[in-house]
């Protein structure tokens, strides 16, 4: 018996450290090859292929997240206030809803890319455009955000509806200034997840916003994200360092979204524990 | 009166919105396979699924992605043989035996590597794992088992996550139970409350499963991307994905449309592994 | 936030330590260059203008006996679809053989002498390096004001001054540009190879025309063709010949010259190859170092 325990709990431990260093490594690998290729001139406010700015996909980046979530934000939020507060249990439209947000969940990238590209990019004729690539992702993005705030509003205890109710509230008034404020918390969570989705995403990105590297000017233009830049640099021969120094700019930021969503849900818990 | 109609009106609102996503899956499956069909019914649904020879610029070309179609399962499988046990037993640790102090340092890790993007974990892969697997196996280094590594790297996050909670939703009674019965901490854990969760874990590696065959740019980057058939686990293979995302810029004709009935292949081999996730999550509930 | 700066820095000083033993190990290869070993291959993906030259000049596309045209690149061959990750994996591997364009070289690697001749600007200009290609640009019927000038400017003097920095002029003694400097918009799709001198050029132009808008995507050569004939782009870049179905629909003309070097790593002991060797390698007939005369 005692020799199974100590068999067991060495490789549970070794499971875990073997996670933890490839984490490591990885992370280190790429600060050590990134850092010493970051200079002033990739801030540079006009792309040239002089100084392969990444200002401007930096800034493609913040549009291209803040086009998706104007899009999913609303609806993905409406549809978790459907869930929760409007359907009866065991309606056959809420199953397919369930259905159908888990399979969106479950398609990868590319076939989003694709899909992206066959819909809005030819059918509609949007061609390579920023607000392509938005509508993509805010279908990508969609699930994580019904998710959450589905989970969210759940937890939100009976009493509160009861007692705004109770009061006098009608429902539209008691869902956006009693439900919405307590879940707010949780729901931005989900938007926090979603924006490092956005961020992250090359695949589906490329076959619908296109790889222009200037800012593009309305929505019909073209521009590629931070993600996009590094797998444009990495395949043209040229620039391999600035494709180091690329990936260390968006780990940083992965690392950023990671901290502030758990910071976030970190508020949220501790609220939920004073309520 | 105008209050009441507003109160009809957002319900409304609320329902439309709520179709967005039933909406979304219908237009997906619509223009996917409408795109693939014309490529399909050219080159004929047996010769495309089951033809082992992809040479899209001979003349005349020929169109069979049965070796992707392998190459995606080789890789997929090598990726769960890898990532799955590590995976779980992590999540026991996370679950049964880290210390508070170190789990509020290693859970954000977790996390923090599933919101890595993937192209970065391919330049890693590359740059890194390619040559290492050439020094200590041999071979060239692009191949199934370098492929299978980092993909099991990439789905930790996803089985870490799922497994977790599942353990951590078992009853305490089973625990206490095991412990009652003489068992030590250790035994308690991995044989009553770990079988307990069973179906929940499964769910992690069939929701996996799908991550792993689905990746695309970190794949791209290690497999070789031969298409040819598998021969070899230090050898090189082209998965789906792959085939899609490096000949997509330049095709044009039938070679594009063949690319996007690729694309619905990798898409039913999808809604086949999501269907499975969900029926496993009924199960779990 | 304390957390995570504490995180933060236990996994920098974490990964320094493995990054930094990870590099050690790296810097023994390069002893005892073994020619027994396997020669590693390494291609581009199909569809690619690089690959399609390549294939085309040494011969490894051909008619088999019943008149079909074969790309015969060899099975094993690992294909990657950027010229950055050929270069990468030929610097990573002591073994390894691809190719590239010529304005793509770096030091990591080594370009091969074919038959004795360096692939140098003088030898591609005056044919003794036989692997090269043109890069084309497509354009479709009548041309608006701002696009036959930028074109214009393409083959002035100034123009074939920057596409000599990374390739080969088409033109050595072009006239000096002498436009009309309209404004308007240009809409540029295509090659990804011929995308990094589009953009200097547009970057020259608009200096002296600032009234331009030149937009460049970088899709592939023939979507970009593509594109051109659709007119959603009002110019297409190619890094091969134009197929027979695209020459007919489309006006083009050589803007650069640009040699595709076979290249291998430094650590190689063989700097020289035959054209024949070269094809027998990309075919799979030679897959050993040392079977290289």
């Amino acid at each position: 018996m005692n020799k199974y325990t100590k068999i067991i709990k060495g490789f549970v431990i070794l499971s875990a450290i073997l996670t933890f260093s490839v984490l490591l490594i990885l992370i280190g690998y790429i600060l050590i090859k990134g850092i010493p290729h970051m200079d002033t001139s990739l801030f540079a406010l006009e792309f040239s292929t002089e100084n392969l700015s990444l200002f401007p996909a930096i800034i493609t980046t913040l549009m291209m997240i803040f086009l998706s979530l104007l899009i999913a934000c609303p609806l993905g939020v409406f549809t978790g206030f459907y869930l929760v507060e409007y359907a009866k249990s065991g309606n056959k439209v809420v199953e397919i809803i369930r259905l159908t947000t888990e399979t969106l969940s479950g398609i990868p990238s590319i076939v989003y890319g694709l899909f992206g590209l066959l819909f809005f990019v030819t059918a509609l004729g949007w061609s390579f455009s920023l607000i392509a690539g938005a509508f993509t992702l805010s279908i990508m993005i969609l699930p994580l955000i019904i998710r959450s705030t589905e989970e969210v509003l759940i937890a939100v205890p009976n009493s509160l509806r009861e007692a705004s109710f109770g009061l006098g509230a009608g429902k539209l008034r008691t869902i956006f200034r009693i439900v919405l404020p307590s879940a707010m918390p949780g729901i931005l969570t989900g938007i926090i997840l979603a924006i490092g989705r956005i961020v992250g995403e090359t695949a589906a990105l490329i076959y619908t916003a296109g790889t222009v590297p200037q800012i593009p000017d309305n929505l019909f233009s073209s521009g590629r994200t931070l993600a996009i830049h590094m797998y444009v640099l990495s395949s043209e021969g040229l620039y391999t360092n600035k494709a180091y120094a690329t990936a260390v700019i968006l780990l940083l930021v992965v690392i950023g979204i990671n901290g502030l969503s758990s910071y976030v849900a970190k508020r949220f818990s501790k609220e939920n524990v004073n309520g | 009166m105008k209050k009441n109609f507003l109160e009809k009106f957002m319900a409304i609102v609320f329902f439309i919105s709520a179709t967005a996503s039933i909406i979304s899956v219908i237009l997906i499956c619509v223009f996917m396979f409408t795109g693939g069909i014309p490529a399909l019914r050219e080159i004929g649904l047996f010769n495309f699924i089951f033809g082992r020879k992809w040479s899209p610029s001979n003349v005349p070309p020929s169109f069979g992605i049965f070796p992707m179609i392998l190459g995606s399962i080789y890789v997929t499988l090598g990726a769960i043989i890898i990532g799955v046990p590590i995976g779980v037993l992590t999540a026991i640790f996370l679950s049964k035996f880290c210390p508070r102090k170190i789990y509020r340092y290693i859970k954000p890790a977790v996390n923090l590597m599933a919101g890595i993007p993937s192209i970065v974990y391919g330049f890693f892969g590359m740059v890194v794992l390619v040559p290492f697997i050439s020094n200590v196996f041999g071979g060239n280094g692009n191949s199934i088992l370098t492929a299978s590594i980092l993909l099991g790297i990439m789905i930790l996050p996803t089985i870490i996550g799922l497994s977790e909670s599942a353990i951590n939703s078992v009853q305490k009674s089973y625990y206490e139970g095991a412990i009652a019965l003489g068992a030590s901490h250790e035994t308690a854990v991995m044989f009553t409350v770990v079988p307990a969760a069973k179906s929940g874990i499964l769910a992690s590696i069939v929701l996996g499963i799908g991550r792993a065959i689905g990746e695309t740019m970190a794949v791209v980057m290690v497999a070789g991307n031969q298409a040819r058939m598998p021969n070899g686990i230090l050898r090189g293979i082209r998965t789906l994905t792959a085939n899609i995302v490096m000949e997509m810029g330049y095709a044009a004709d039938l070679h594009r449309e063949a690319l996007i009935a690729t694309g619905v292949v990798l898409f039913v081999f999808i809604l086949l592994i999501n269907g499975i996730f969900l029926i496993l999550k009924r199960r779990m509930n | 936030m304390k957390r995570i700066l504490t995180i933060g820095i236990i996994l920098i000083l974490g990964a320094s330590i493995l990054g930094g033993c990870g590099a050690n190990n790296s810097t023994d290869s390069g002893k005892g260059f073994n020619l027994d070993k396997e020669i590693v291959v390494i291609s581009r993906e199909e569809g690619s203008g690089t690959r399609g030259a390549f294939v085309e000049i040494t011969g490894i596309e051909a008619k088999d006996e019943l008149g079909n045209t074969v790309d015969r690149t060899y099975e094993e061959a690992i294909v990657y679809n950027g010229t950055n990750q050929v270069l990468t994996a030929v610097a990573g591997n002591e073994y390894a053989i691809g190719y590239v364009s010529t304005g793509s070289l770096n030091e990591t690697v080594r370009a091969l002498k074919i038959d004795g001749v360096e692939p140098t600007t003088e030898n591609i200009k005056n044919g003794s390096y036989k692997i090269a290609r043109p890069f084309n640009i497509a354009t479709k019927g009548n041309l608006t004001e701002i696009t036959q000038d930028f074109i214009d400017f393409i083959m002035s003097k100034e123009g074939q001054e920057i596409v000599s920095e990374d390739f080969i002029a088409v033109d050595d003694n072009a006239a000096p540009y002498a436009g009309s400097k309209p404004s308007g918009k240009i809409i540029i799709a295509g090659s990804t190879s011929v995308t990094p001198v589009m953009e200097k050029l547009r970057e020259a132009y608009l200096e002296i025309n600032p009234e331009a808008e030149i937009e460049i995507h970088s899709t592939g050569s023939s979507a970009g063709m593509q594109a051109v004939i659709n007119g959603t782009a009002d110019i297409g870049m190619a890094s091969r010949d134009l197929k027979d179905s695209e020459k007919a629909d489309l006006d083009y003309m050589a803007i650069a010259i640009d040699g595709i070097a076979v290249i291998n790593n430094p650590a190689n002991t063989i700097d020289n190859l035959s054209l024949e060797d070269v094809t027998k390698i990309f075919i799979g007939e030679i897959t050993r170092w040392s079977h290289i005369k």
